[in-house]
């Protein structure tokens, strides 16, 4: 078993070196590094402040003041780990459904898929950093023997996190690939939305008061972060000196631990041993329905297919919950903190924040656009079709689904906001949000062609970018907010909308011209580029 | 007079890392001919099929399809060609009735003309009752046969097969075989076919064309290249390498030692 548990290591190592090695490695190997180069700062200062944070609040000997700054570290590093986590995870190195063949326990292979996923993790580097922070933090505040007590629970801390994360992705991947469940699930959270809804508009006064009201009572539901709770608790005692009183909290963060890791691990194994690579039985058989669909044409047989791809696209399917609910979050939590004083510009900020976010929470589709074609990419080489065509119909396409998504959050901002915005700024932001889709689209549509994935339906097998792309993602979307950055500082320093209006139109006119001009361009990239792009695309070459 | 030419290449080359995979190949494949082309694995058949149809750019050499050439004329000449590719072209998050008919319609069909026609392939290769399926569950051999349908929908002239029997079952073979010959006899479609079950393909074709190391080392018809013995004996001389069993091996058939 040690001989098959070396092997598995040695996989995970030879995959990640032929990562860099094999075609266009070169350009992931640099973006990794620049990565790298972005997170040790960035961790080395986290640490440092985290660790002053434990410094303090062991130094404070218990109290509001430690008990907080307990709280502070554990739900705070924890919330973050888990949505970087969430979004670039990558362990498809290590897919059960593949490794089944072998006299191997399942549970081995799973285990050694999270532990070389959070070392293959360049955020890694950062949360490890931020643990020993907190860890010398509280060791220069006070030494003693409690510090291996609360090495015990930095080091759990760690791995319930990572479990609970695998978790996540394994109940987003069995909801979203099984019929019936996918269906429960969509009639579970509109049931939830329309109660928050009525919530919040059921409330007389600002809807943050109603729900502030009933937020004590709702103490408890901290616990569904236990993965912090426990630890936040263990750790309220530590400082304060009571070591014997954090065994329990220890003990319960433990035992949740193995209990999730338990069912997150049988989830897998359910799934690895089910339909196939498809991971469950995602369509009903039985006959052909009546067609419908859209008007005829190649045109209208080529948005007909992305239209249904996208809608099938599980990813697409948590984008279109999670817009809305975070839509939701800032209406919640931070318009009511821009003062009405602040001015128009700066009370529109949160809804320009939702138009731009809409395209970023889909930059895995303009980042990589052909990523889930698989073996239907041949069709773009072998049917009559000009290439220019089939990067319209993807452009034309995931514009509709992110206006859609866009329409969806600012209509929430606005109910549970109560208005906070001024009209204009719907426009403007209509505007924002549909002048930034041409620029993106072009620089994506090359990111796509130039840095193609395979990319796995199963949400929770692996990052649907490749780490370039994701670091060129980045640039793009950083280069495309200070474009649009600067009719929005002329209209604030000059108090004129009509500025703002009349730069963004500009701007959305100006993309509107590059992608169409760009796109026959890109078409012929892509059709020079065919001989390493479609074995890279149908996973050939996987 | 000769026939004339469904498929012609002339010095068709493809180099992978500098190394020759298809070196420098004359093809002539007569309009309406069934036409097997064979050879050993990495002989370079599928290389040639994707160079002859537009998915992988050839390093020189020219190729010509039903008379126009495949690099000027790309569009024109797809229009008129069916493909069932190595590794097979479907869209897996559609149903089988989608992906048929969105094929048709990509290939300049009208849609009803393109339904209809699903419905009537789907018919035809015994997918009837899974149309509404998605194609990922699909089996290997249903997949098979809608890459087939796929690439009959627009009535092409010319059909290429990548390994159309590969991983299908005797009864999805013989019906396959049977619904190839009619296509060949009844409707003068001219097919190119790769195939590693030789015993089928000399009960099909009609010519021969024999790939080894990337050259061409026989082509012609079926009577022409087979001479007086079998298509299987002919092949085994051309391309089959004699190798006596090692002394190695000697722990097969002992207990096993993995742990």
């Amino acid at each position: 078993m040690k001989e098959a548990l070396r092997a598995l290591v040695e996989l995970r190592a030879r995959l990640l070196w032929r990562r860099f090695t094999t075609r266009g490695g070169i350009a992931e190997g640099v973006a990794s590094v620049v990565l790298l180069a972005i997170a040790v700062p960035v961790g080395v200062g986290f640490a440092v402040a985290v660790g002053f944070g434990a410094y303090q609040s062991v130094r404070a000997g218990g109290g509001l003041r430690s008990d907080v700054g307990a709280a502070a570290i554990f739900f705070g590093l924890w919330q973050t780990w888990t949505a970087v986590s969430l979004t670039v995870n990558d362990r498809e190195g290590l897919d059960l459904h593949r490794f089944l063949l072998y006299p191997i326990a399942p549970g081995r292979v799973y285990g050694m898929g999270l532990a070389t996923g959070i070392v293959g993790d360049p955020m890694g580097f950062v949360w490890g950093a931020m643990l020993l922070g907190v860890f010398v933090g509280a060791a220069m505040a006070r030494p003693g023997a409690w510090l291996g007590l609360l090495a015990v629970t930095l080091a759990a801390f760690a791995v319930a996190t990572v479990v609970l994360v695998a978790l996540i992705q394994e109940v987003l991947g069995l909801v979203l690939s099984t019929r019936r469940l996918r269906e429960w699930a969509t009639v579970l959270s509109v049931v939830l939305s329309v109660g928050f809804l009525a919530l919040v508009l059921k409330s007389t006064d600002r809807p943050y008061r109603a729900l502030g009201d009933i937020l004590p009572s709702l103490r408890v539901l901290q616990w569904i972060a236990w993965p912090a709770a426990f630890p936040a608790a263990a750790a309220r005692d530590l400082f304060a000196g009571r070591s014997g009183a954090s065994l329990p909290w220890i003990g319960g963060l433990l035992v949740s631990t193995a209990a999730t890791a338990w069912i997150s691990f049988h989830i897998a194994l359910r799934q690895a041993r089910g339909a196939g690579p498809s991971g469950g039985n995602a369509s009903g058989g039985g006959p052909v329905r009546s067609g419908r669909g859209l008007p005829g044409g190649r045109m209208g047989a080529l948005v007909e297919k992305e239209v249904r791809y996208l809608w099938r696209q599980p990813l697409a399917r948590v984008d279109a919950l999670l817009a809305p609910a975070i839509a939701a979050l800032v209406a919640w939590k931070l318009e009511p903190s821009i003062p009405l004083e602040a001015g128009e510009a700066l009370r529109a900020l949160p809804l320009f924040g939702v138009a731009l976010y809409t395209h970023l929470l889909l930059q895995a589709f303009w980042l990589n656009a052909f990523g889930w074609e698989r073996g239907g990419a041949r069709v773009m080489f072998l049917a009559p079709l000009e290439l220019a065509a089939v990067l319209r119909a993807k452009g034309l396409v995931l514009y509709l689904f992110s206006l859609l998504l866009f329409l969806l959050s600012a209509s929430v901002l606005a109910v549970v906001g109560k208005g906070s915005a001024p009209p204009w700024a719907f426009a403007a932001a209509l505007l924002l949000h549909a002048g930034a889709a041409p620029w993106l689209l072009a620089a994506g549509n090359l990111v796509s062609i130039l840095r193609p994935r395979a990319s796995s339906f199963a949400i929770q097998r692996s990052s649907a970018l490749s780490t370039f792309s994701g670091l060129m993602g980045m640039a793009i979307i950083s280069g495309v907010m200070g474009f649009f950055a600067l009719p929005a500082v002329l209209a604030i320093r000059n108090e004129s909308t009509a500025q703002l209006l009349a730069g963004w139109g500009l701007l959305g006119a100006a993309g509107a011209w590059t992608w169409w001009k760009a796109v026959p361009k890109e078409a012929r990239l892509l059709a020079e580029r065919r001989d390493d792009f479609l074995p890279t695309v149908c996973g050939d070459d996987a | 007079m000769t026939d004339p030419l469904a498929v012609e290449t002339r010095g068709l080359t493809r180099l992978f890392d500098g190394k020759p995979a298809v070196s420098s190949i004359d093809l002539r494949v007569p309009a309406g001919a069934f036409y097997g082309f064979l050879g050993p694995n990495g002989a370079g058949k599928s290389t040639t099929m994707k160079m002859l149809t537009g998915l992988l750019r050839p390093t020189s050499g020219e190729a010509r399809v039903l008379g126009a050439d495949l690099s000027r004329d790309g569009l024109s000449v797809k229009a008129r060609i069916g493909v069932v590719p190595d590794g097979l072209a479907l869209f897996e998050r559609l149903s089988g009735s989608e992906m048929l008919r969105i094929q048709g319609q990509l290939y300049g069909l009208d849609r009803l003309v393109s339904a209809r026609r699903a419905a009537e392939l789907l018919d035809a290769m015994e997918l009837a009752s899974e149309g509404g399926k998605l194609v990922q569950d699909y089996s290997h051999g249903m997949k098979k046969k809608l890459a087939l349908a796929c690439a009959l929908i627009h009535g092409p002239e010319l059909l290429f097969l990548d390994e159309p029997f590969e991983g299908i079952d005797a009864v999805a073979v013989t019906g396959i075989r049977r619904m190839l010959q009619d296509l060949v006899t009844r409707r003068s479609l001219t097919i190119f076919l790769t195939s590693h079950v030789l015993e089928v393909v000399e009960r099909l074709v009609t010519h021969v064309g024999i790939i080894h190391r990337g050259q061409l080392v026989a082509q012609g018809t079926l009577d022409e290249v087979r001479a007086s013995g079998s298509l299987e004996e002919t092949f085994i001389r051309m391309v089959g390498e004699e190798r006596a069993p090692g002394p190695g091996l000697s722990w097969l058939g002992t207990r096993s030692e993995a742990r």
